[in-house]
């Protein structure tokens, strides 16, 4: 899993607290104010989809399995049992890890057994998983 | 050999160490930890011995480390290019951390350098050209190098030509096992995939630079690249694993018609042909390109990791997200256009 946003603040307060060699001010301690700048950015962005991001995830992933065909209830089942919770974060998270590990259960078995539809299907997903996961950062122009 | 304590500051420290090594009085001025990345601490400082200043970079290992790489494989890498290619001349290299707290090599500076950051679009302006020239140029000489007569050979059991995809296939996937922390389908899926349509052997052994890409070279802002840098995941491999990881979306700044920012991949590909004596294999490419994505899924989970549980640096945490979730995207457009075009 990627660091959740309280692991990125953290170590941004660690690094404004951090005691600073004589040798790591000036170019350094700059590029380090940047990145500080940058993960909070990160944090925000995150911050903005956080919980709706995951239910949306889980609820897709649930919604995969149990459309997968008759061969595969067992899973379908797991993936229904395997709920949101309280909806904290943390809790989310649980339920995404379990959902993801019957999510490549589902896919090995399709490959193995040459299901190119259900493959097909299963492949679109990721891209849209992805795309809904990434943190889009503004490029920097020259000068 | 003089030791001083490690609460004497840097500078003095390193002071000590050098007059010992070259048997007179050395003044360290101007010490400076510069950004390079995670993999080590980077120092820029002046060297005086005799009245003669000289520039010149100390390379520290850090505490915690986005990836275990060693050092001597680093040295040793610009020992071997040193010559044939653009690249600092290495120096001294203590393998004993008594000294600097941690093991350390020094090599020459090389100063009027810029080093393009892959957040910006269009880094290399009207030069793109030229440098995108000298760029497949260079590692098209790494590749045509013989890797048996270069002093970074002993640090390696070469592959036999057909074992270079799974050896480096092998190796990432062990980290992905051993770091990861959420399971992750995508990366899952294009291992199984890359194992299932292998690509052909390697058609020479080459030094594999391991990390050559935009940002990991200084340019002169005219056209000339003054230095590639950053070689600590050297090895030996299938030249073509370079050439992908060079080409890999991530390293673009953004702009899909040409790789690394600098020109389009069928004129990279000309040129890399020419200067390494080779044939670039276009479905051994594609397989190349996918494994890029799996690398640099390593790469970021191990970031990830380390930043959570270890010392929380900031480089680390922004690979660990940002990359790590950018690359998730390249991974899963590949892996869905691979099989589209046949892929098993």
């Amino acid at each position: 899993m990627t660091p959740t946003a309280s692991d990125l603040l953290t170590g941004c307060i660690k690094t404004l607290s951090a005691q600073v060699a004589p040798e790591d001010a000036g170019l350094f301690m700059t590029a380090r104010m940047r990145t500080v700048a940058l993960l909070n950015r990160l944090v925000a962005l995150d911050c903005a989809q956080g919980a709706s991001l995951r239910v949306a995830e889980n609820a897709a992933i649930r919604a995969l399995i149990a459309q997968a065909g008759p061969g595969h209830a067992a899973l379908a089942q797991e993936a229904a049992a395997a709920g949101d919770g309280d909806y904290a974060i943390a809790t989310l998270d649980a339920a995404n890890a379990k959902l993801r590990r019957l999510l490549i259960d589902l896919h090995e078995k399709a490959e193995r057994a040459g299901d190119g539809e259900l493959d097909r299907k299963i492949l679109k997903f990721y891209r849209d998983m992805a795309e809904r996961r990434e943190l889009v950062l503004p490029p920097v122009k020259p000068g | 050999m003089t030791v001083l304590a490690a609460t004497e500051p840097l500078g003095r420290r390193l002071e000590a160490y050098l007059s010992n090594l070259w048997d007179g009085t050395v003044k360290v001025r101007e010490l400076a930890r510069i950004p390079g990345g995670a993999s080590r601490e980077t120092y820029r400082f002046d060297a005086e011995i005799g009245g003669v200043s000289r520039g010149l970079i100390l390379r520290r290992d850090p505490t915690g480390s986005l990836i275990d790489t060693d050092r001597q494989v680093e040295f040793l890498a610009y020992k071997s290019f040193h010559g044939i290619v653009p690249v600092p001349e290495p120096l001294v290299l203590e393998r004993q951390g008594g000294v600097l707290e941690r093991p350390f090599f020094i090599m020459s500076r090389v100063d009027g350098g810029k080093v393009a950051s892959v957040m910006m679009t269009e880094p290399y302006g009207a030069r793109a050209g030229a440098i995108g020239k000298e760029l497949f140029s260079i590692l098209g000489r790494i590749a045509r190098s013989d890797p048996h007569a270069l002093p970074i050979s002993g640090c390696f059991t070469a592959p036999a030509l057909a074992d270079c995809w799974r050896e480096a296939l092998d190796a990432w996937q062990a980290v992905i096992e051993r770091d990861e922390r959420h399971p992750q389908p995508i990366v899952r899926a294009a291992m199984r995939r890359l194992r299932r349509n292998p690509p052909r052997p390697a058609q020479k052994l080459s030094v594999v630079h391991g990390d050559y890409r935009s940002g990991n070279f200084l340019h002169d802002g005219q056209g000339r690249i003054l230095a590639v840098l950053d070689w600590e995941m050297a090895h030996l491999g299938d030249p073509l694993e370079d050439l992908a990881w060079c080409f890999d979306p991530l390293w673009n700044h953004f702009d899909d018609g040409r790789v690394a920012g600098t020109i389009g991949e069928d004129e990279a590909i000309a040129i890399w042909e020419r200067d390494s004596g080779l044939v670039v294999d276009r479905s051994a490419l594609a397989w190349w390109k996918l494994f890029s994505a799996v690398k640099g899924c390593a790469i970021w989970t191990t970031s990830a990791k380390e930043f959570v549980e270890g010392g929380h640096d900031l480089v680390l945490g922004f690979a660990g997200t940002y990359t790590a979730r950018r690359h998730d995207r390249i991974m899963a457009d590949r892996l869905a256009q691979l099989v589209e075009e046949g892929w098993s």
